[in-house]
């Protein structure tokens, strides 16, 4: 800990100076007489000061929680020294992290004391957060040298979102050749009825239809469609985000993400992930809760990064977009390479769906007229920049604040069985 | 008289070092101020809008150049849902859908203005088009 003078010891020293000045200048004893308590008061002070000797400890009742939980650090506070001192303390926090107590907490540590404190720490939004360490002050008991310092060490925090809990997903367009829950288009060994034909060698006789086969007066057997899984790419969108107090585009986005990636996983879909940005992340579409775990560590890790860079499709890895893959893209569109992509990955034959964060929510309309129309201007021409991306076949799922995202999901699925076949872009 | 006057004397330097005493800081730290909570952060697009707004206000070039291109791209996707095109639209149901003004704004073979001072599209005129637009 370093050691310094308390804010008023150099006034005491002032007040002393100045009396012996008056005192020399006047020539009145009397002047310098009620000039030396000061001095000497300051200059025990100052003899006596002894550097306390303090050590603190922080443990946290858990390191994992949901958004909206708290965890509480407990601080612990020992004064190893002869004196004892008054102790001002407060804990070092990561931005999004509001502590409970919170401002500075002050302590008479006597000596050999153990002093606990606790702290609730709220995390403002999903995260990586982190506690401690202590920034403490100490100082004697005239109150004339100071110490501070930092004790204790750094302790994370991860605050995971709360994801939507989503009934109805995005049914994809193509799967995969792996056992899942979607019925393929493709004919199989499965449980959906898909059509009867003519038996031909090699067909399995618990496959006859017998009733067909008896109006046909020759051996009909049932198709069926066989259940894959599919590849779903959660690309989110990290270019801009529209914020204010209660939250922001980036924090829904990442809370729709992980609801749709534990809702694919438990279908045994592959699930990756791009983090399309400023800075560009991706994980490799896999099965399992394994990779739902990566998913989330990743999303926690998501932020938004301002940049210049122009990216488009070209620059996500072919390996993590893999044919037939479903994209949701998740963005607030506010961006225009996001657009870009979205666009490009369409024009590729790219199986897409947006998610649509709405950003309205988040944004009210300026103060002066001008700024109202500019907003209803800027309202207007979202709307058809919806419609330019559905009339390329796009899905766009516009998800509100108040609303769910699971309706949004619904209204979607039935564009996209509406344009299932239209002439590809 | 004069003990009186270095007894007053001494009361008042006592008190004055009293005051300066009670005006020192204390050890404690300041109370923190509260800091405001940040202000809503306005997506680009929207404050791109606000400025255009402002300048199409008072410009004719901006409202042909940067107005023009996005009322266009709204009133076609407007049109579009009732089976319209604003290129194959004839000039008297486009005046009629549209109105006067909003029509000579978005109309295929608008020309480049040839007052580049002349006036704009004031927020009244244009909330009046958002209007048209909208309604469609």
């Amino acid at each position: 800990m370093s050691g310094s003078l308390a804010p008023r010891t150099p006034g005491l020293f002032a007040l002393a100076a100045a009396g012996l000045i008056a005192a020399l200048a006047s020539g009145r004893p009397e002047l310098a007489l009620l000039s030396m308590p000061f001095l000497v008061f300051a200059g025990a002070g100052l003899i006596l000061a002894q550097e306390p000797r303090l050590a603190a400890d922080i443990e946290l009742d858990r390191t994992r929680l949901l958004e909206g939980e708290a965890v509480v650090a407990t601080v612990r506070l020992r004064n190893d020294g002869s004196d004892s001192v008054q102790v001002e303390l407060a804990p070092v926090r990561s931005r999004n992290l509001a502590l409970d107590p919170a401002g500075v907490v002050a302590l008479d540590l006597p000596s050999g004391a153990v002093a606990q404190v606790a702290f609730a720490a709220h995390p403002r939004r999903w995260g990586a957060h982190s506690v401690g360490p202590l920034v403490v002050r100490a100082r004697d008991r005239l109150g004339v040298t100071t110490w501070a310092g930092r004790l204790g060490r750094r302790l994370d925090v991860r605050a995971f979102p709360r994801e939507q809990r989503l009934r109805e997903l995005v049914a994809p367009m193509r799967t995969q050749p792996f056992l899942g829950t979607h019925v393929a288009r493709a004919r199989g060994e499965g449980i959906e009825f898909a059509d009867i034909r003519p038996f031909r060698v090699g067909d399995r006789v618990r496959r006859i239809n017998w009733r067909a086969t008896a109006r046909r007066g020759a051996p009909q057997v049932n198709e069926r469609h066989p259940e894959h899984s599919s590849d779903v790419v959660l690309l989110l969108d990290t270019f801009e985000e529209a914020r204010d107090q209660a939250g922001g585009t980036l924090d829904s986005a990442v809370r729709a993400a992980a609801g749709l990636a534990r809702a694919h996983l438990a279908r045994r879909d592959r699930v990756g992930l791009v983090d399309f940005g400023g800075t560009l992340h991706w994980l490799e579409p896999a099965f399992g809760i394994t990779q739902l775990y990566r998913i989330i560590d990743a999303l926690l890790a998501s932020d938004i990064a301002f940049s210049y860079a122009w990216r488009n499709v070209d620059s996500i890895p072919l390996r993590v977009l893999s044919p037939g893959a479903l994209v949701l893209a998740i963005s607030p569109l506010l961006d225009k390479r996001s657009v870009a992509l979205v666009t490009g990955l369409r024009r590729r034959g790219c199986d897409l769906t947006v998610i649509e964060v709405s950003p309205l929510d988040h944004i009210s309309p300026g103060r002066s007229a001008a700024d109202n129309v500019a907003y209803e201007l800027w309202r207007l021409q979202r709307e058809a920049l919806r419609a330019r991306l559905q009339s390329l076949g796009i899905g766009v799922a516009v998800w509100e604040r108040d609303g769910g995202l699971g309706p949004a999901l619904e209204g979607v699925n039935t564009f996209r069985r509406s344009v299932q076949h239209a002439v590809p872009v | 008289m004069k003990l009186l006057a270095e007894v007053g004397l001494v009361v008042l330097a006592g008190i004055v070092v009293v005051v300066c005493v009670s005006l020192l800081p204390d050890a404690r730290p300041t109370r923190r101020r509260r800091v405001a909570p940040p202000a809503p952060e306005r997506p680009d697009q929207l404050v791109a809008l606000e400025r255009l707004v402002v300048t199409a206000g008072t410009s004719a070039v901006h409202v042909h150049a940067y107005l023009r291109p996005l009322l266009v791209e709204i009133a076609s996707r407007r049109l579009a849902g009732r089976g319209q095109t604003l290129e194959r639209m004839p000039d008297t149901t486009a005046r009629e859908l549209l109105g006067d003004r909003l029509w000579d704004i978005v109309r295929p073979d608008r020309p480049f203005p040839e007052d580049r001072q002349g006036p704009g599209v004031a927020p009244q005129e244009l909330r009046a088009m958002l209007g048209v637009l909208e309604r469609l």
